[in-house]
């Protein structure tokens, strides 16, 4: 070790990168499963931190049996009829449906900022409405969309969508400025008409940006799925989660955040996986 | 006599605010077949009138015409090797090469059609043909620009603007990034495709060697003082080929118009 341990120069091996990345992991279920089994030493009742073998009957519940507002489904059912009925698969679904709307939403946002970079009358159109838009405090919007659209689905979709929509079209906008001017004069010159450098040449180019941006905004968008399915909703994970409190159902709260942890990611990972398939021009990604 | 390519009619461009001239009353005849070298010390407004030509700016005062009639818009006529960004970093080389003839002959439904895929074989022969001949290897095709090196980005981006045979090409300081060797190679390059294709060409470069070795006309543009805008200092046809005894000379004469500052003596020092 010539350079110093902790110093800028340092060079860690493998092995200590690995276990270093890993520490910090260790250190809390570690640190958590000592309270559990000190405060299960004190209280055999505790239900506020719940030992892994409660989390594990919890999840099982979850996983093999209906929610409590469903038909219980039979016990000799199959085990996919009764993972297809349970209350986990019931609640993802749910879930996932809204947060797929709002993404499918944000193609138009993409489209919307595109035209607005490149078309000036476009932009002069939207462009302070839209910024304007994007100071507005989604979340103080709730109760009017709730009396507007009612507290089904539409409602919710369209907090994530005012909420998310503006930062998209925003930083497509800029994106598409980025542009450099070049490259649509040449685009011109070569014979490309103004369709053909909106999506043939600029679209092309920001696409990995704009899909690093809703990468980044992902966490957004499941925000204003949460509060839109804690506050009015009847099923969903987030409605999950905001009901067990109620019961103090620690013992599937912490697997269902775990389990929303584990989406997010594999969402996120596949989007990244799509944007250096779909770009291999792209460096930075 | 015919009526010249391109007509410059005392154009006059101003920027910022308060507004500061850049060119002050250029007027400027290029005849369709000739190789005019743009010169000039930086800042004096090569680039912008390049842009003009293209039509991509409008001049506060005057008017360009392109075959007799003014073009708000660049469009294929006018083909354009810009400095920097010259390839789209999203397409293969070869896509690059054959995005131009792509473009104009099938609008964003035309892709669909069957006519599209045969016509898209055909142009991907015409490109291995220009590949060849800007000397790029055919596993180079299938490369991205990032891929390439300065020298080869160059040479694509030549071949791209070829391959749609535009009437006039502007090339705005193309070899100003390569090394004299390159720059050699990449001179005799265009000068033989400049001979072959018979178009006109507008060629910024600073290097005044450079200009008359290529061109068939020099211009030279520069400004009086520097708070007026850019006139055309010197306006020079150059014998073809230039005699390599002439060039030191005009070498001088060009130098002296293009940085009368330093020419003329004139330099003070505060103390
Ligand atoms: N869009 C713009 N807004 C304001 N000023 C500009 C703009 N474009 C160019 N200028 C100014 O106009 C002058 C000429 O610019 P131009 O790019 O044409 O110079 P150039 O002769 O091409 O120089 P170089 O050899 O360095 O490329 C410069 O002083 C520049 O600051
Ligand atoms: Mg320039």
């Amino acid at each position: 070790m010539s350079a110093g341990f902790l110093l800028i120069h340092a060079r860690p091996g493998r092995v200590w990168s690995f276990a270093l990345s890993w520490l910090l992991f260790a250190a809390g279920i570690g640190a958590y499963l000592w309270v559990s089994h000190a405060r299960h030493l004190d209280n055999p009742e505790d239900r506020v931190t719940p030992t892994l073998t409660q989390m594990a009957k919890g999840m099982y519940g979850a996983v093999m049996r209906s929610a409590e507002e469903d038909e219980p489904t039979a016990d000799d059912a199959g085990f996919r009829t009764r993972l297809t009925h349970s209350m986990l698969w019931k609640d993802t679904c749910a879930s996932g449906r809204r947060f797929f709307y709002a993404l499918a939403l944000l193609i138009p946002a993409v489209i919307l900022g595109l035209h607005m970079g490149l078309f000036p009358y476009v932009g002069q159109f939207f462009l302070r409405f839209v910024l304007f838009f994007d100071k507005i405090i989604a979340l103080s919007l709730l109760p009017i969309l709730f009396i507007a659209f009612g507290i089904d689905e539409l409602s919710k979709v369209m907090l994530i969508v005012i909420g998310v929509t503006p930062t998209i079209i925003l930083d497509t906008f800029n994106l598409t400025r980025g542009v450099p001017g070049e490259q649509v004069v040449k685009a011109f010159t070569l014979g490309a008409g103004d369709f053909d450098v909106a999506y043939r040449v600029v679209l092309r180019q920001i696409a990995p940006r704009v899909l690093n941006s809703i990468r980044l905004n992902l966490k957004a968008v499941m925000l204003f799925l949460f509060a839109g399915e804690m506050i009015a909703s009847t099923d969903g994970l987030a409605y999950r989660i905001a009901l067990l409190r109620r019961h103090m159902g620690m013992d599937v709260i912490i697997p269902y955040v775990l389990w929303v942890a584990l989406l997010l990611f594999l969402v996120d990972f596949g989007m990244r996986l799509l944007n250096r398939t779909l770009h291999p021009w792209f460096e930075e990604a | 006599m015919a009526m010249p390519l391109i007509q410059i009619e005392s154009v006059f461009v101003a920027y910022g605010n308060p507004p500061r001239a850049v060119l002050a009353g250029i007027d400027l005849e290029i005849e369709e077949g000739s190789f005019v070298c743009l010169l000039g010390q930086t800042g004096c407004g090569k680039s912008t009138l390049l842009r003009l030509v293209l039509g991509s700016e409008r001049p506060l005062r005057g008017r360009i015409l392109i075959d007799g009639r003014e073009h708000h818009q660049p469009d294929s006529t006018r083909g354009y090797v810009p400095q920097r960004y010259a390839l789209f970093p999203d397409r293969t080389v070869l896509d690059n090469i054959t995005f131009g003839p792509e473009v104009s002959e099938f609008g964003l439904a035309g892709r669909l059609r069957p006519a599209f895929y045969r016509r898209r074989k055909e142009l991907r022969d015409e490109a291995f043909h220009y590949l060849r001949r800007i000397g790029l290897r055919e596993s180079d095709a299938s490369k991205y620009p990032h891929q390439l090196s300065g020298g080869m980005q160059q040479r694509v981006a030549i071949a791209q603007a070829l391959i749609n045979r535009p009437r006039i090409l502007l090339m705005d300081e193309a070899f100003s990034a390569l090394d004299s060797g390159t720059r050699r190679e990449m001179q005799s390059l265009v000068r033989e495709l400049w001979k072959s294709t018979g178009t006109t060409l507008l060629f910024v470069t600073h290097n005044i060697d450079e200009a008359l070795r290529l061109g068939t006309r020099v211009v030279v543009l520069a400004r009086e003082a520097p708070e007026l805008g850019s006139r055309i200092a010197m306006d020079l046809a150059v014998p073809d080929p230039c005699a390599q005894e002439d060039i030191p000379s005009l070498m001088d004469r060009l130098e002296r118009v293009s940085c009368p500052a330093e020419a003329g003596g004139t330099v003070t020092l505060s103390v």
